[in-house]
């Protein structure tokens, strides 16, 4: 088949109709799924500033050291991961075997912003903050805010490290083609844009 | 139109030159924190550096860029749409704490309950 061809059949589909939008349904449908998701998280985000508007004792716990320096440190493991992400997308589209190391080296700065936001979880509930307590004495719905925020995010870095561990997998096998691994790094690419709104509005503005 | 194996979508050059810009914003975004700035001052600041990552992010890291412009116009306009919603209808929350019964020892019902 003709390169003409194949760009034929990737734009008009198998029944020759013209795809309004010119992209595979997969990519049109994690876009809309990209879409509802960031409703979802701009649904939170206004709550939480809603919330912290109404909250005359809110509490602004977050010290430079170390809080503060592990989100920049999560930040630039995320957005470093991005890079990775975006070199897999090339490579396999290219047909190179680097993809699998680009995937890899994503999976495993996921992996370590995870690890990252699970050892401060594990330091503030210690300290005794918790969904519906503030060991400060303010509103305790910093931690509920906190938390219900974060966690979101962090169950969307968990579930983006495991879809690109199986989209890898069923690469290197022979099994799914280049376009999975674009589909799967435009939900990855979205997992960084949503911490560039948590990190300043979640992180910054409750620094002391 | 950009699909896996397009030679539209740039190289990655480009791309780590972005990376090292969006890092450049966050690095912004700290200082802006520790500035001595007004809440609201900081708060627009921080916005307006986040909707700017964002947009590299959406255009060129996810190519939405190099796709076809009735993708973009779909989709953002719709998200935007819904965000501005949000923003009108949230306030609305804080009318249902005027419009609570009053609750005194008289107000209880005599067979409690």
């Amino acid at each position: 088949m003709s390169h003409a061809e194949l760009t034929m059949q990737h734009v008009h589909g198998a029944v020759g109709e013209e795809r309004p939008y010119g992209v595979s349904t997969k990519k049109l449908v994690m876009w809309l799924f990209i879409i509802a998701d960031g409703a979802t998280f701009g649904a939170l985000l206004f709550a939480y500033g809603y919330v912290r508007v109404g909250s005359p004792d809110w509490t602004k716990p977050f010290a430079f050291s170390p809080t503060i320096l592990n989100a920049i440190v999560m930040t630039f493991v995320l957005l470093t991961s991005s890079l990775t992400m975006l070199g897999g997308v090339r490579a396999a589209s290219a047909g190179r075997p680097s993809a699998i190391r680009w995937l890899s080296a994503t999976m495993l700065l996921g992996t370590g912003f995870a690890a990252l936001h699970l050892r401060e979880w594990f330091s503030m509930i210690h300290e005794g903050w918790s969904p519906s307590h503030n060991p400060l004495g303010g509103s305790p719905l910093f931690g509920a805010a906190f938390f219900g925020i974060t966690g979101l995010h962090l169950l969307h870095v968990v579930s983006g490290v495991i879809a690109i561990g199986v989209v890898t997998l069923l690469y290197r096998r022979g099994r799914l083609d280049a376009s999975y691994i674009e589909t799967t790094g435009l939900y990855w690419h979205f997992v960084d844009l949503v911490w560039m709104f948590v990190f300043p509005l979640v992180y910054l503005l409750n620094a002391r | 139109m950009s699909s896996a194996g397009s030679s539209s979508s740039p190289g990655m050059r480009f791309y780590t030159v972005l990376w090292a810009g969006l890092l450049g914003i966050v690095i912004v975004e700290v200082l802006l924190t520790y500035g001595g700035l007004r809440p609201l001052a900081l708060l627009i600041a921080l916005l307006a550096l986040a909707l700017i990552e964002a947009g590299v992010a959406l255009m060129y890291f996810m190519h939405l860029k190099y796709e076809r412009r009735i993708l973009f116009w779909s989709l953002i306009p719709a998200l935007v749409f819904v965000l501005v919603m949000f923003d009108h209808l949230w306030p609305d929350a804080f009318r249902v704490t005027s419009m609570r019964l009053p609750v005194s020892a008289s107000s209880t019902p005599a067979g409690g309950g």
